[in-house]
């Protein structure tokens, strides 16, 4: 297969919309295994009082010599993830130019997909706030767990964060049986253990990511 | 408890829409008398007749069997896909679950690909430009074969079956939040995906009618699955992801 015909056939097959809802789905859910990862770490600033367990594993991570190269994944990710969002969601208002008068559900929407489009913009925002707090603009030589407690335990934190983790866990109650549907894997026998798999997903994550600013917030930074 | 009413008075917002390129509005009708056991159709043709005796243009809606099997009937009733009802086309709908005194909205199908050609009249031919990108198989298939000479399992002949009974109403377009065409493709796809008689053309079918879809306008699945809750033939969001899978196995390791 020649270099011209292999372009035809990515354009062919990701151009699509099956193809990028395809990819969206696959870079979705390697993007919620990163989740379980950033969650595990982020548990560590429970695990003492002094957080120099999270630190330690603050300090691993930024002396790893695949940490560049992790980064510069999961942006490729979260940046194609989002680019495909916004393409897909750009196509469907383009499909409907004028709006019915009267809208009604048949009952089969749910609150996470109803509001993937807005609780992704939330999450976007968030990201932005997320990276600039602890990775862009954070202070040199100081303790991580200090900084984040101290972020968290201030109200501007606790709105911010747990604006962002709830908007990730709706976000999260749709994307998992979206993402398999999209990619084709769907069996009767286990449709209702996936939806219900999904919103499992995405109530544990966003309230397990909600913790850090209630706990610190309510308990104080120290 | 007092009896419910035999009878309805009803004030009717339909859309009127002299043509594709002309804008349209909603008109408001007042009905009286109508009976809870009319189909919502017969509804319409009471308001056109009184439009018609009194000299004014009656409303264009699609209709034709009148029993649930053509997919002809395409109207949006308060919001809802061939009305409040589950498993029905709209020419199945009786006014019987309506309320005296009820506001009805009526409006065509709302999507891109589907303009309106007049009133309540929708153009549907986007979904006969994507059958003929390969929803038929090319074979001579001649008289019908012995039913034991092609071995064909159950559950695949049911699921065959179950798609195959797909009518294109479009109600599928019109209910889902993306105007997306995944489940009427799906169900076509799907259903000759199964059998044997589909087989020689799978992989092309699908890319080609994928591509069709996609070219005519229609916005994409984000698998809300309104589309088979509206679905007058209860169609399965399953097909799609046969179609998903179809399309992503003949794209990756497909020969064509």
């Amino acid at each position: 297969m020649g270099r011209c015909h292999v372009l035809i056939w990515l354009r062919r097959t990701f151009g699509s919309s099956i193809g990028s809802k395809a990819l969206m789905a696959c870079t979705g859910l390697v993007l919620i295994g990163f989740l379980f990862a950033h969650l595990g770490g982020n548990l560590l600033l429970f695990a003492d009082a002094d957080g120099a367990a999270f630190d330690a594993y603050a300090t691993a991570l930024e002396h790893s010599p695949l940490l560049p190269l992790a980064e510069a994944g999961l942006a490729l990710l979260f940046c194609a993830h989002i680019v495909l969002g916004v393409r897909v969601q750009r196509a469907n208002r383009e499909a409907r130019e004028t709006a019915y008068r009267v809208r009604r559900t048949h009952g089969a929407r749910t609150p996470g997909s109803r509001t993937m489009v807005a609780t992704g913009l939330v999450i976007l925002l968030f990201l932005v706030a997320h990276l600039y707090d602890f990775r862009l603009c954070r202070p040199e030589g100081d303790s991580l767990a200090l900084i984040v407690r101290e972020r968290l335990a201030s109200p501007s934190g606790l709105v911010l964060y747990g604006a962002g983790v709830l908007a990730l866990g709706l976000h999260l109650t749709h994307a998992l049986r979206s993402a398999l549907h999209t990619l084709g894997l769907h069996h009767p026998r286990y449709e209702a253990l996936v939806d219900r798999a999904s919103f499992l997903l995405g109530f544990v994550l966003g309230l397990a990511f909600l913790s850090f600013p209630l706990v610190f917030f309510l308990g104080g930074a120290a | 408890m007092g009896a419910s009413p035999t009878t309805l008075r009803l004030t009717l917002h339909v859309w009127r829409q002299a043509s594709r390129d002309l804008p349209g509005a909603f008109e408001v009708h007042h009905l009286e008398g109508i009976s809870v056991d009319m189909s919502f159709l017969e509804m319409l043709d009471v308001l056109n007749e009184g439009l018609t005796s009194q000299g004014r243009e009656p409303f264009c809606f699609d209709h034709d069997c009148r029993e649930g099997i053509c997919g002809m009937c395409s109207l949006v009733i308060n919001g809802q896909v061939h009305g409040p009802d589950q498993e029905i086309t709209t020419c199945q709908l009786h006014m019987r679950h309506f309320a005296d005194g009820d506001t009805i909205v009526v409006e065509p199908f709302r999507a891109r690909a589907l303009p309106v050609v007049r009133d309540l009249v929708v153009d549907r031919s986007a979904f006969d430009r994507i059958i003929a990108e390969g929803g038929y198989i090319s074979t001579d298939a001649g008289s019908a074969p012995e039913g034991n000479a092609l071995p064909i399992s159950t559950a695949a002949a049911d699921e065959a079956m179950d798609a195959a009974a797909c009518i294109g109403c479009a109600g599928c377009v019109a209910a889902c939040p993306n105007a997306s065409a995944m489940l009427f493709t799906a169900a076509k796809v799907s259903h000759l995906a199964q059998l044997p008689q589909g087989e020689p053309e799978r992989e092309r079918r699908v890319l080609a009618m994928v591509e069709r879809m996609d070219r005519e306008g229609f916005g994409g699945c984000t698998n809300e699955r309104e589309c088979q809750a509206a679905c007058p033939k209860g169609i399965s969001v399953a097909h799609i992801a046969r179609l998903n899978r179809e399309f992503l196995r003949s794209s990756v390791l497909g020969r064509s």
